[in-house]
């Protein structure tokens, strides 16, 4: 017969190897997702592609380029709220502080600035670009990055209400919330440096 | 507890075993996180999608029993039958039926208690009905006209708002299907036990790992050309309008990414059936496993580079050799599995159960797909056979005579585990022959006429076919009725087919070392798993076995010999 003692301890360690696993699937889960969906943004990718071979320039002949300043400044945006978020990490793994905090929201402003100056530019395609692919691709395409980033924007924000409340501690087992937001903004940013290349710098 | 010669991971005692019963009927028609209980879901909703799919077909069969239009009040009509039987078949059917098979079996073969993420299980799987009834009406509203793969223009500018609606019933298939694989993927590297590694695993495991990392990286493809189709339909953006700097063949090259590669979604699971069905009921090991579980992955691997073969007849001319090459190289690991499970089969202690009837129902059916599929592939050829009989012939025979026939073959074979009752095995051998001889009747006529000219997705054909077709409609309804035999059987079996016990089969997989239908935690203890998954044939296999059903069933050794 098994004492209470024991069998308490034995139920321990099984909950830790359960949460353990419970991690490992979850980052694993995540990795895959991340792979998997970026070909969502490849495919666009390929859209636009495919479309430019349909004009003999591109942009095609009589529509401006698009302006880089305004996008660039978005793009430093992100990347910095990306860093931010890759640095409140690693602040919540070397013990819950109020450093966590401001860097999480912060990286939550930049990220709202990001989406803030997108919108702009998705509003001020001019009738000229419209009319021609090179409108119709850069529309779909910042449209279905926005629709992505507004969705995770939204989960970092519960993340940074849920540490307000206090309840991640550092032990990477019961904040996998943050770990897997964070992941999740990292593929945001990942999937904009692709299309601000495609649509900003390939002519 | 009698002496196990094999730590198993039973355990549990007489009454407990005794206690394991059947889940209610309201079990499954509730959110469950139960695999098992998934699994289920998955597979009664497909087979009713089944029904519904193969009674279109049957519409089809009937509209070409003569050469002109009478059963279909319109050509348009007649498209939008073809169109809703494709679009069920593939996304409705198959893809969720090898789900539901995966669902059931792969934690259990892997000795896991659950899946990964039990959650994203019942969710994944609760889009498919929402999904199903937004296709279906889209057949009320104004039918989708433009085939199951919906070229534009015809599904831009022909299609009713039936069309919009079957784009976003795909959109919500093509999202369960990614988080199902995720699921799948996770579960499979994660959740086995220790004593297994990759390379002793059953090869259904392999078949579905392979599986969903096509699914993972190639539907998103198919979500981003629904995407530009909805918008093309909706807010009148022009991705596919060449008046607007659009291009038809966009469409193409987009969707025939992912759906060249969800062919073999739609077959790899079925190969997998294959080579447990085939190495069980036959007492040997599988011929060659390792090859057997890289061959899906190379087929998962090259399935990513032929995707341009369907467009042949509007490619550039200059990439037409080079996907004519790809596609050719398909040919390769497919040969590896048919030689593995002709050397598996080949000398073994043959038991011609149902499932190892619709086994070689599989084979002998999937090598003509197979021959055929190389012939299309080689260039002159399909420009002379494009978009005829010959085609649909070819698919048909690689997706019935490859899918359904390896799904019937999974289902006879698993049907214990999930109900713990046999099926019954005259029926399934009379059932085997009608479904056999219904299909290669109803579709091998189709080369010829293909051959000699008739084309694919018409109502209205040339008289000289009528006699062919006439044969075709005929044997299509026996293929049609003997889905009825399957369906009595299931009812029938369910409530009075005999006890199964642990291992009706003798095998040795893990799923087969714990009671049918399995307690909701799978095993009581950990179950170590047997060295070799296939390593039939020797007394330390037969050990296995029996201890298997001395812990479970309480059974006498068998008297047999070496299994």
């Amino acid at each position: 017969m098994t004492t209470y003692i024991e069998r308490v301890e034995k139920q321990k360690i099984s909950d830790q190897r359960a949460a353990a696993i419970r991690l490992k699937n979850n980052r694993l889960g995540m990795n895959i997702f991340q792979v998997s969906w970026i070909m969502a943004f490849v495919a666009l990718i390929v859209v636009n592609w495919q479309l430019r071979f349909n004009y003999s320039q591109w942009p095609p002949a009589g529509v401006p380029p698009f302006d880089l300043l305004l996008p660039s400044v978005a793009t430093l945006a992100l990347l910095f709220s990306s860093i931010l978020v890759a640095q409140a990490l690693k602040v919540l793994r070397s013990g819950f502080g109020a450093a966590f905090l401001v860097k999480w929201r912060l990286a939550i402003g930049l990220g709202a600035l990001f989406m803030a100056i997108i919108v702009y530019e998705f509003l001020n395609v001019s009738a000229a670009a419209m009319a021609t692919q090179y409108g119709n691709t850069f529309r779909l395409m910042t449209g279905f990055h926005f629709v992505h980033a507004l969705a995770i924007l939204a989960i970092m924000c519960r993340v940074y209400q849920g540490a307000n409340l206090g309840k991640y501690s550092g032990d990477e087992h019961d904040s996998w919330a943050v770990e897997g937001a964070a992941k999740l903004w990292y593929f945001v940013t990942f999937a904009w440096m692709l299309f601000y290349v495609v649509l900003y710098w390939i002519r | 507890m009698a002496t196990i010669a094999v730590p198993l991971g039973g355990g549990q005692s007489r009454q407990e075993i005794e206690a394991v019963r059947r889940p209610a009927l309201s079990e499954y028609l509730r959110w469950s996180v139960d695999h098992k209980i998934i699994g289920v879901q998955y597979g009664v909703t497909s087979l009713l999608f089944f029904i519904i799919g193969g009674a279109l077909a049957m519409g089809i069969r009937l509209e070409l029993w003569t050469p002109e239009l009478d059963f279909m009040v319109s050509g348009a009509a007649y498209n939008s039958l073809f169109t809703m039987h494709g679009t069920i078949m593939i996304f409705l059917f198959i893809i969720p039926m090898w789900a539901a098979y995966g669902n059931f079996v792969v934690p259990l073969q892997l000795g896991a208690k659950d899946m990964a993420f039990p959650w994203l299980n019942a969710f994944a799987f609760w889009l498919i009905p929402p999904a199903g009834v937004v296709m279906l009406l889209g057949y009320f509203v104004s039918p989708a006209e433009a085939g199951w793969t919906s070229y534009p223009p015809l599904s831009t500018l022909f299609s009713g708002d039936g069309q919009t609606l079957w784009a976003l019933g795909a959109h919500l298939l093509g999202l369960s299907s990614i988080l199902g694989s995720i699921n799948f993927i996770v579960t499979i590297l994660n959740m086995r036990p220790p004593e297994m590694t990759i390379w002793r695993m059953p090869l259904l495991c392999w078949a579905v790992l392979a599986t969903s990392i096509i699914a993972v990286m190639a539907t998103p493809f198919l979500a981003g050309a629904l995407t530009l189709l909805l918008l093309d339909r909706m807010t009148g953006t022009t991705f596919f309008d060449a008046s607007g700097g659009g291009d038809v063949l966009l469409w193409q090259n987009i969707f025939w990414f992912y759906s060249h590669p969800a062919v073999y979604i739609m077959v790899l699971p079925g190969m997998g059936v294959l080579s447990e069905v085939l190495s069980i009921h036959s007492r040997k090991p599988v011929f060659g496993y390792r090859m057997v579980g890289l061959s899906s992955m190379a087929i998962a691997i090259v399935g990513f580079t032929v995707w341009a073969h369907h467009m042949f007849t509007s490619l550039q001319p200059e990439l037409r050799i080079p996907f004519m090459i790809t596609t050719m190289i398909i040919a390769v690991p497919t040969g590896i599995k048919m030689f593995s499970w002709l050397g598996t089969i080949w000398g073994g202690k043959i038991r011609f159960t149902s499932a190892m009837l619709f086994a070689l129902g599989f084979m002998s059916m999937f090598v003509i797909g197979g021959i055929t599929g190389v012939m299309l592939a080689a260039l002159p050829f399909d420009i002379h056979v494009h978009d005829t009989y010959f085609v649909v012939s070819h698919f048909h025979f690689v997706l019935f005579g490859g899918s359904v026939f390896a799904i019937y073959a999974a289902l006879y074979h698993w049907f214990p585990k999930i109900t713990g009752r046999m099926m019954d095995e005259t029926l399934g051998r009379i059932h085997f022959v009608f479904t056999y001889l219904g299909f290669l009747i109803t579709f091998f006529p189709m080369h010829i006429v293909g051959m000699l000219g008739m084309p694919r997705r018409v109502a209205v054909y040339d008289p000289a076919f009528t006699d062919f077709n006439r044969l075709i409609s005929l044997a299509a309804f026996v293929l049609g009725f003997s889905t009825f035999i399957v369906l009595y059987n299931i009812a029938r079996s369910y409530f009075h087919g005999p006890i199964a016990g642990a291992n009706p089969w003798r095998a040795l997989t893990l799923e087969w070392a714990t009671t049918s239908p399995p307690p909701p935690t799978n095993f009581h203890d950990d179950p170590i798993p047997y060295e070799d998954p296939y390593g039939y044939g020797t007394k330390a296999a037969t050990a296995y076995i029996e201890a298997i059903d001395m812990a479970f069933d309480r059974r006498e050794a068998a008297p047999s010999g070496a299994d």
